[in-house]
């Protein structure tokens, strides 16, 4: 008996031991150490006279001009706070809370977002909006005396992004207003409140903590804005920090440190906002003390006026989250001539853009004519563009697996009553990521393991070649951590702890108990987790855009050189309308995962079974029905 | 069958259990009683091997179970939450531990089978989830999957608790009806006092991580070894000095110094004293009326005293009238006035 307790012991120790290995190198490997070698270089770089002078580039900072980018990133995120809400709010009151005719239509509309983001929607609304895009070309044909160029710089990226950062508010705040108490609204009704006095002094209250919030988090994404800024050409942090990274000693006073500095700026705004959000959060929110809620009811606009403008103000809003998805989707059944004249052509249907080739024909300056093979393809015909979907469905697949399993192992471990204290410590380092902004991260990976001499990686090179892959998945997986953990986290709450009780009395063993009992119960979430970092992932901009090379160029990189390659010497001829076919594509993919997670997915046990039923009582009918016509007939 | 010798648990510097001894019978239906906080579920833990005992021993049948492991000590358990597999069925559910234990796949379903008829689980049922039964019907498919493995003893953690009133009532009976059709040995845990005492052969009631008293409802309940037992068991009166002055003037062997208690439905309205039995004057305060009884607040000198009356449809008082108390001493339960005070 002592010498299989002994065993156990054995096993028990050496399965642990491995765990303290793993995440400690995950830690200290991919976290701590390449971010605290940034933050070092900032102070080891050398100066004219080739001393170490740990305050060059500080000083550099505070004389140049580098504060600009960061004065830009504030202005912008300051700015994005307001637009962003406003927006926000609008849309989940307008389909939510008052009485909007045609309100499903407008939902569907405002959650575009959620289909497509980052730089397939910059894309597509430069694709309406740039100098040579289908709107700006419309308008000049009526008014040739505007600024074609009027869609670029801060304004615009400030209008992209404040109907690009909408999702949020879509998912969270609409989960708030839908749990208010519809009593509470009537309670205020009751007592002599006018609908606009209960919107302000009862309904807005208690969605204060989940607004806080998305503040927050709004304010930490216009600050380490990347596709929009990069795109639509504004200076802001994070595109500098991505130039700096690319630059050498040759062409300015030490990129690299200042890209540094940049990122550890950026770091320390966010570590200031979280701490902030955390604290707020600990504080506790508003809970309903109500035991019996009662559904909330659309309030009805009783002044006519009002009621006008606010269907008006919804439809407008409709317009413009809807225009960019319906000119992609159109345009991505368009040939390349109509693109290029920015003209429906109704007989122009075609599905080049999505497969096939053809050869293009052109003239030369010489005046002769010259045909490129294949220049006109379509997203899965074309070499690069499919090499960059594989690359990050593959990249993307595999970092929001790894993510989901390590979330899980380490949870199963947090949630063990006797690993109190090493799982309050595993759960801190799982959430580290959270404090850095991806740039940082990225930033960290490229300088860091940009060399021979990382000894626990083997010294080999990883921003090297192919090896950069094994850096993206892992810079993918880090960034995810945060998140996959704090759902994860969550559905392990809603493991009853008797549960784990009921299978150990029935004779199940730790193993078998994870794997028939608790597993199953959170595997719903835990694949909504992986869906959400896949498709998060998938078309990624930050962190493609600072490992972009030749063995790393991702989905998004691919997206993004379509803006700038199309028709040059004859090659690429159809790039407008294969990026049109790829953001349709996103679309189908994101929604695809969106309605597996949160349609399939999230049903229990019960109403799978529900469901299964119900198909075979519908079959059954079919088949009597069918076999009785055949009876009937022979009969007959 | 079940004997627990001087348990001792302790969480932290917290001792839960202080030196709790029980002896179970064979088949006997016995409840943990208590407030909640008392230590009466962590008992049924350390008999169960959720909780292993700083000192003291678990013994079943002669073999001492204290260090066996949770899955080998053949306890059955039903859960306050019933603690069913939700992304199982129902069938699944019940098999679980007999999958565990390996068996063959159609002897399993044998005994699935056997079992839920025995509950009263259709086949159709056995197909659902366990989130598409009711209450009362998942009740039956944790006590199911509690015995389908053949357990030498069940464990039952205030099964009752998540139900409604009504249901709790029937399913009570239920419960007792099975526990003598199966025959198999019953530790009942339940902060339920009309729950103990309807279903238990013996209870045990518990208090701050002791024992106050173990024995059948009729000793619990009308010899009550304890202030603390009195007082948690049914609805109680503490007599004044006054009214206990008054029995011991008519001959009473009662002390002023004691606490003395008497029973609701021990006392009686406008009843003429038999021998040893007295009475007291006082004006009905306030009446409750439930239909089966009625309940009188009749104020005695300085003291409100609550009287319960079987409800005749003929004896009825009205608030404000004067009416006269009839007290046997007795009924009165005495207890020395150093133990602690208990609130009432």
């Amino acid at each position: 008996m002592s010498q299989t307790l002994d065993r156990k012991f054995h096993a028990d120790w050496i399965i642990r031991l491995i765990g303290i290995a793993f995440f400690a190198y995950l830690f200290f490997g991919f976290m701590l150490v390449p971010c605290l070698n940034t933050l070092t270089s900032i102070f080891r770089e050398k100066n004219a006279a080739g001393q170490t002078d740990p305050l060059a580039v500080i000083r550099f900072f505070l004389a140049g001009s580098m504060g600009k980018f960061v004065w830009n990133s504030l202005k912008l995120a300051i700015l994005l706070v307001l637009t962003v809400n406003v927006v926000g709010i609008s849309i989940v009151l307008l389909t939510e809370y008052f009485d909007i005719k045609g309100a499903k239509i407008l939902r569907m509309g405002y959650m575009t977002t959620m289909i497509y983001s980052g730089v397939a929607l910059v894309t597509g609304y430069m694709f309406l909006y740039a100098n040579d895009g289908i709107l700006t070309t419309a308008l000049r044909q009526s008014f040739p005396n505007m600024n074609p160029n009027w869609f670029s710089g801060f304004n615009a990226v400030l209008f992209t992004m404040t109907f690009a950062c909408t999702s949020n508010h879509m998912l969270f705040l609409r989960n708030a207003i839908r749990g208010i108490d519809y009593n509470t609204v009537e309670a205020a009704r009751n007592m002599g409140a006018n609908p606009f006095k209960v919107l302000w002094k009862v309904v807005l209250p208690t969605l204060i903590p989940t607004l806080f919030s998305l503040t927050v988090m709004t304010f930490i994404t216009g600050l380490c804005a990347m596709s929009a800024p990069t795109l639509l050409g504004y200076d802001s942090i994070n595109p500098e920090i991505v130039r700096l990274a690319g630059s050498s000693a040759a062409d300015e006073s030490f990129p690299q440190a200042r890209a540094a500095l940049l990122s550890i700026i950026l770091a320390m705004f966010t570590i200031v906002l979280l701490t902030v959000l955390s604290s707020y959060e600990r504080k506790g929110h508003y809970l309903s003390v109500s035991k019996t809620k009662a559904k909330l009811q659309k309030q009805k606009i009783t002044n006519p006026v009002a009621n006008v403008l606010a269907h008006i103000y919804a439809y407008i809003l409709f317009i413009i989250y809807m225009t960019p998805v319906v000119m992609i989707i159109v345009f991505a059944f368009q040939t390349y001539s109509a693109i290029r004249l920015k003209k429906l052509d109704l007989s122009q249907w075609t599905l080049i853009n999505f497969f096939g080739k053809e050869d293009y024909q052109y003239l030369t300056s010489r005046g002769k004519y010259k045909t490129r093979v294949g220049a006109i393809s379509g997203v899965f015909s074309n070499e690069s563009t499919l090499g960059g979907i594989k690359l990050s469905f593959i990249l993307s697949a595999l970092a929001a697996a790894l993510a989901c399993v390590i979330v899980v192992v380490a949870c199963n471990y947090i949630f063990n009553k006797k690993h109190k204290k090493s799982g309050v410590v595993l759960e801190y380092a799982l959430l580290f990521p959270w404090l850095l902004p991806t740039i940082l991260i990225c930033y960290s990976y490229r300088t860091f393991f940009n060399s021979n001499a990382v000894w626990y990686v083997g010294n080999q090179n990883l921003y090297y070649a192919e090896s950069v892959r094994i850096l993206i998945v892992m810079a993918y997986t880090v960034t995810k951590l945060p998140f996959s953990l704090r759902m994860i986290k969550a559905s392990f709450y809603a493991i009853d702890e008797e549960l784990e009780d009921a299978a150990k009395n029935l004779g199940a063993k730790p193993l078998r108990t994870f794997l028939r009992v608790k597993l199953p119960i959170i595997l719903p979430s835990v694949l909504a987790v992986f869906a959400l970092n896949f498709n998060a992932l998938f078309t990624e901009y930050d962190m493609s855009a600072t490992f972009a090379s030749k063995y790393g160029t991702s989905y998004a990189m691919v997206i993004q050189n379509m803006c700038a390659e199309e028709g040059m010497y004859g090659y690429n001829v159809n790039a407008s309308g294969r990026r049109c076919a790829s953001t349709v594509f996103i679309m189908i993919v994101s929604g695809i995962i969106l309605y597996l997670v949160y349609g399939v997915g999230s049903r229990d046990l019960g109403e799978r079974l529900a469901i299964k039923d119900r198909r075979r009582k519908r079959m059954e009918k079919l088949r009597a029905a069918f076999g009785g016509g055949k009876e009937s007939k022979s009969a007959a | 069958m079940i004997k627990l010798n001087d348990i001792v648990v302790k969480f932290g510097d917290f001792t839960a259990l202080h030196d709790i001894n029980v002896h179970v019978r064979e088949g006997e239906f016995f409840t943990f009683l208590g407030p909640s906080g008392c230590g009466k579920t962590t008992t049924l833990r350390t008999i169960t091997g959720f909780i292993e005992p700083v000192s003291g021993s678990v013994v079943v049948k002669d073999r001492d179970i204290t260090h066996v492991r949770i899955e080998d000590r053949n306890i059955g358990i039903v859960f306050q939450s019933y603690a069913l597999f939700p992304t199982m069925t129902v069938y699944d559910n019940i098999a679980f531990g007999l999958k565990i234990k390996k068996l063959k796949k159609d002897e399993i379903d044998r005994k699935v089978r056997e079992i839920a008829r025995k509950v009263d689980l259709s086949d159709e049922q056995l197909a659902k989830a366990v989130s598409q039964l009711s209450g009362g019907q998942q009740q039956r498919v944790a006590i199911a999957r509690a015995l389908v493995t053949g357990p030498a003893i069940i464990c039952m953690d205030e099964p009752l608790s998540n139900l409604d009133a009504k249901l709790r009532v029937q399913l009570r009976n239920e419960l007792k009806k099975m526990q003598k059709d199966f025959g198999i040995t019953t530790i009942y845990v339940t902060h339920d006092q009309e729950e103990a005492l309807t279903l238990s052969d013996r209870i045990a009631v518990f208090n701050k991580g002791y024992i106050e008293q173990i024995g059948t409802p009729n000793e619990i309940y009308n010899f009550s070894k304890t202030e603390f037992v009195c007082n948690f068991i049914g609805d109680i009166n503490r007599l004044s000095d006054e009214i206990v002055q008054k029995m011991i003037d008519a001959g009473a062997e009662l002390k002023l110094s004691d606490h003395n208690y008497i029973r609701l439905e021990r006392l009686h309205v406008n009843e003429e004293p038999k021998l040893g039995q007295i009475t007291v004057d006082g004006v009905v305060e306030m009446r409750e009326y439930y239909g089966l009884y009625i309940k009188y607040y009749v104020k005695v000198g300085s003291q409100t005293v609550k009287v319960i009356e079987k409800n005749d449809g003929v004896r009825i008082y009205e608030e404000g009238q004067t009416v006269s108390v009839l007290i046997d001493p007795r009924d009165v339960m005495a207890y020395p006035a150093q133990e602690t005070e208990v609130e009432t």
